[in-house]
């Protein structure tokens, strides 16, 4: 049922953001912020877990919760103390309980005794004090897991208030029912009641209003009446009358007594006024004013016995216009389905590829002659403008729902290495584009497996090196100019360069005599085919290395970049575009070939004429800027492309790749800037070396996106090769 | 009729909205105790049903609050709670609680418990 | 029959196609006629040039832009080793879907809709290796001789290492 798969869809996001949240609160609680509200705050998310689980079925995840929950109610009112070791506990749990709330997801059921030892010990905690509480077992009793029932086919259980009366003896009940005052100030209501008596079986009601005091000393809110009520139902039918008055079990006097068959024919005997067939009770301003012309001492007042009728249920209402435009001002946000919002992304980028079309249509005559025109064309650009951010703002998450998965990572590793290792996160509500966001959990969980497996040292060996025995792992996320910046570093070892360099010409990944720097060295753990583990391990392993990272990270439009300092650390960092629809560029042409080049990694361009080239001792060409030596690539020799232009009236553009490396690239014209939709190559072909993409200019041709890092690393291999 | 559901579970928000606009009703929403009374200044409803363990204001203070406003009195409140125990009800009716609803719900459950308080 | 193969496409076939026959979209590079099964063609259009693609084989002629998509193109003739078209506006692109990829095809002309029947394709004689490499099978059609394009054969190899 497709309801049903909606609900469990908006379940299961829940779950995550609940999980997530339990991930931050125990992170504080363990930095000692064990506050009511924290406490409060973990309790509620298992208990919305649990209450959602209980209503799809998911009972083992209900079980487990419902323990973990009660434990967590003990914790929260201090009847158990957060000790270490329940804390401990407790973050395990939460584990568990994302284990369970996968498996659910996934259709799947773990082993029937996972979570058992940990509920044994919630079970052994809580019955240790003494003030009781429920015990945990008898969830299975109070708290079936009752599937939703969303179709017409209406379970035949639950029929039972309009079921004719059950078989058996029908006789009559005698009912006495005196509302407090509590009742009505709670808002239930006796002629409700009645109304449901009466879907029972035959309802005759009296009103008896001898307390009814004398109007001086009448008090609006007093309570002067009760009813006398004879039903005319089966003998078997107590539980249904006793359920009608659950609501108002303790605010009022209620008896009810079976007076049998017998009682039934004697009140036949006597006569029985037929009234009309529909009789609303008089409210207690009608009984005022009737009381009023009489005002005896002790007035009898004797109404007459009134016949009701089952009433079907009341006719919705339809809502009010009015009610309807007061309504919208209380909504703060909407959920939308991500579709829809693509949707939307992808005709903004068209838009933008027409406003651009139609402002490069205007060449100097027309923007002369049709001011206007041009003036609207610029309104049109801002706005483009505008649109494009405020829907890519839609998408934006804070990648807080990544970073949350990995302190457990974290833990896990620790436990396995059997060393010590802190996670501490930063920036965690730092936003990026939600599909930048999918595609970094891979990622992250490599590059943090890579620092405990590779980077942090053992106890031990931290020790003997004058280091605290605990290693940190820093996961970090901000915003640098058009880029996002995730940094995972650590306080460890350092990349182990002579054994990299080894390995790397080992596997063939380098040229044997080819000679690096520190730093392209460190950047070989990201070359394709190179692990340094010498056994496949457990955790870095499963036999794929950091190459993953890399054409990961390549596919979403970002680059990876390594540093490592001796005995100090290591940082990993990758720069990630904000948003993969749209890239502000430089357009270029290269032979006949548009060609764009991302304007985030250009530092400046320069007219071949006025550069200062020079050649490098192996005979490269190299490019003087301030003081640096700068690799130069042709693009027109790397992309093999038949240029006639003169050498002076080509142009260099000065970009940076990763870790601030400069590279020069040489293009033949520069022909402006624009934002383009980067569209993807590999849909309908392949990766191209060197290309990013594509995107589609104005003129409706293709033009391609120069992938600066990748010539980079492509131009280092040829020379290596070479 | 237009009910008042109070969750900060959206599970349990859809699934109630689900049941109850295909029973007829108009279903407005809040997200925690606070959101409900916001919604109550501005709306009229027939009925309310709340969770009790909520941020920010839970179940049992917004039951308190809908009733000492005045404006409230015969405004039946139906607390939803997978909190079977007695002393969570007992707090809930102490604070003006007309009945309750246990989670996870039948839908015809539903129905005819909001129907037993309200015209 | 089975040596047609067209794998991705096979339950496509419409149920109107009486079940022993194809039917296939003709053309021509120079004199010679080629044919693909009818139902994988997405679009035929002029050709209105393309962008290069660098470091891939010259029978890649690059990319156009296909209603927001970039869709590249393959140049049959130089597939064919017979070298690069010299294409005007007269020659004639062939969009068609190989797996879950869009691929538009150069070619000098569209020509025909034939309808053939599954009977009469025959296996390519063994000895041009282009051929047997390129094509599924030949069908004779009015006294034509008709090579069926492999086109997953044909997309494949593009890179200028491979």
């Amino acid at each position: 049922m497709s309801d049903l798969d909606d609900f469990k869809a908006t379940y299961f996001d829940e779950c995550s953001e609940l999980l997530t949240e339990l991930e931050e609160q125990f992170a504080a609680i363990s930095d000692g912020e064990r506050t009511p509200d924290r406490l409060n705050a973990v309790f509620r998310a298992i208990h919305s877990i649990k209450g959602g689980a209980g209503a799809f079925g998911f009972s083992a995840l209900v079980g487990f919760a419902h323990a973990y929950e009660t434990l967590l109610d003990h914790v929260r009112d201090g009847r158990i103390d957060l000790s270490d070791e329940v804390s401990k506990l407790c973050v395990r749990a939460n584990d568990i309980v994302a284990d369970f709330v996968a498996a659910a997801r996934e259709g799947q059921a773990l082993a029937s005794d996972y979570g058992q030892e940990e509920k044994q010990r919630f079970d052994a905690l809580c019955s240790g004090d003494d003030d009781g509480g429920a015990p945990i077992d008898d969830f299975d009793i109070e708290f079936v897991p009752v599937m939703v029932n969303l179709g017409g086919d209406a379970p035949a259980e639950s029929d039972s208030f309009e079921a004719p009366p059950l078989a058996g003896a029908t006789g009559q009940w005698e009912i006495h029912f005196a509302p407090h005052s509590e009742l009505y100030a709670r808002a239930n209501d006796p002629l409700l009641l009645f109304r449901e008596l009466a879907t029972l079986g035959e309802l005759t009601l009296r009103a008896v209003l001898s307390d009814v005091p004398p109007l001086g000393d009448f008090e609006p809110h007093g309570v002067y009446c009760s009813w006398e009520i004879s039903l005319v139902a089966p003998a078997t039918i107590e539980a249904k009358i006793l359920e009608v008055f659950e609501f108002v079990e303790g605010n009022c006097d209620l008896s009810v007594v079976y007076l049998g068959a017998e009682a039934l024919e004697a009140a036949e005997a006597a006569p029985v006024a037929e009234a009309a067939e529909e009789v609303a009770f008089p409210s207690f301003g009608d009984l005022a004013a009737s009381i009023a012309p009489t005002p005896r001492p002790e007035p009898v007042i004797r109404t007459e016995p009134m016949t009701l009728r089952a009433t079907p249920a009341p006719e919705p209402t339809a809502a009010h216009p009015e009610a309807e435009t007061e309504r919208r001002n209380g909504v703060q946000s909407i959920r939308v389905d991500l579709d829809k919002v693509d949707r939307v992304v992808n005709m903004v980028g068209e838009l933008v590829i027409t406003q651009s079309m139609l402002t490069q249509q205007m060449d100097e005559t027309l923007r002369a002659r049709y001011q206007e025109l041009v003036r609207g064309l610029e309104v049109l650009a801002q706005t483009t403008r505008g649109l494009q951010d405020s829907v890519m703002a839609i998408r934006a998450q804070p990648v807080k729902s990544v970073f949350s998965r990995m302190p457990r990572l974290a833990r896990e590793l620790a436990q396995k290495t059997g060393k010590k290792i802190r996670l501490e996160t930063i920036g965690e509500n730092t936003e990026i584009d939600k599909t930048v966001i999918e595609q970094l959990s891979d990622p992250l969980t490599h590059m943090i497996r890579n620092s405990a497996d590779h980077g942090i040292e053992s106890p031990e060996k931290r020790i003997a090196n004058g280091k605290p025995d605990t290693g940190v792992i820093r996961l970090s996320a901000e915003q640098a100019g058009g880029n996002i910046l995730i940094i995972v570093e650590d306080d460890g070892a350092g990349i182990n360069r002579e054994k990299v360099l080894q390995v790397a010409r080992d596997r063939g990944v380098i040229a044997p005599e080819a000679q690096l720097t520190d730093e392209q060295i460190d950047q070989l753990i990201f070359a394709p085919g190179f692990s340094t583990a010498d056994a496949v391990s457990d955790i870095s392993g499963r036999g794929v290395g950091m190459d993953v990272v890399l054409s990961n990270i390549k596919k979403i439009g970002g680059s990876v970049h390594v540093r490592s300092w001796t005995g100090r650390g290591t940082r990993m960092t990758l720069r990630l575009p904000l948003t993969l629809a749209v890239l502000d560029v430089m357009l270029v042409k290269v032979a006949t070939s548009p060609y764009v080049i991302p304007l985030s990694s250009i530092v400046e361009t320069i007219q071949c004429s006025r550069a200062d080239f020079g050649r490098a001792p192996s005979g490269a060409k190299v490019l003087q800027v301030r003081g640096e030596y700068v690799q130069v690539i042709d693009l027109a020799i790397r992309f093999e492309l038949p240029s006639d232009a003169h050498e002076n009236n080509r142009f260099v553009v000065l970009c940076e790749a990763e870790g601030s490396v400069k590279v020069a690239l040489i293009v033949d014209d520069i022909i402006g800037q624009q934002q383009v939709v980067i569209k993807s190559l590999e849909e309908n072909f392949e990766r191209i070396e060197g290309i990013a993409g594509g995107t589609i200019l104005g003129d409706g041709n293709v033009a391609l996106i120069v992938d600066v890092q990748g010539l980079k690393s492509m131009h280092l291999e040829h020379r290596n090769a070479a | 009729m237009r009910v008042l559901t109070v969750d900060d579970s959206r599970t349990i928000l859809a699934m109630l909205h689900h049941t109850l606009s295909n029973a007829g009703f108009e279903v407005l929403q809040a997200e925690d105790g606070q959101k409900g009374l916001d919604v109550l200044k501005t709306q009229q409803v027939d009925v309310v049903i709340t969770d009790i363990n909520m941020p920010v204001m839970d179940g049992i203070e917004f039951i308190k609050h809908v009733r000492a406003g005045g404006n409230h009195n015969s405004l039946p409140i139906l607390i939803l709670t997978t909190e079977t125990s007695q002393d969570k009800r007992d707090q809930g009716r102490a604070a003006g609680g007309t009945g309750w609803i246990v989670k996870p719900f039948d839908p015809e459950k539903l129905i005819s418990v909001i129907h037993r308080v309200v015209h | 029959m089975e040596a047609l193969g067209f794998r991705d496409d096979a339950a496509d076939r419409t149920a109107a196609i009486a079940q022993n026959s194809l039917q296939l979209i003709a053309f021509s590079i120079g004199e010679q006629t080629y044919g693909v099964e009818i139902t994988t063609v997405r679009e035929i259009r002029a050709w209105n040039g393309a962008t290069p693609l660098p470091n891939t084989r010259e029978f890649v002629r690059g990319v156009i832009n296909l209603r927001g998509t970039i869709v590249p193109i393959f140049d049959l003739r130089a597939r064919f080793g017979d070298g690069q078209t010299s294409p005007t506006k007269n020659h004639v692109v062939v969009v068609l879907s190989v797996g879950d990829k869009w691929v538009g095809i150069l070619v000098d002309a569209v020509s025909d809709i034939l309808t053939v029947s599954k009977d009469d394709i025959h296996n390519v004689p063994e000895g041009n290796s282009v051929d047997t490499e390129l094509l599924n099978g030949i069908v004779t059609h009015d006294s034509r001789m008709v090579g069926l394009i492999d086109l997953h054969a044909v997309v494949s190899g593009a890179k200028a290492d491979a």
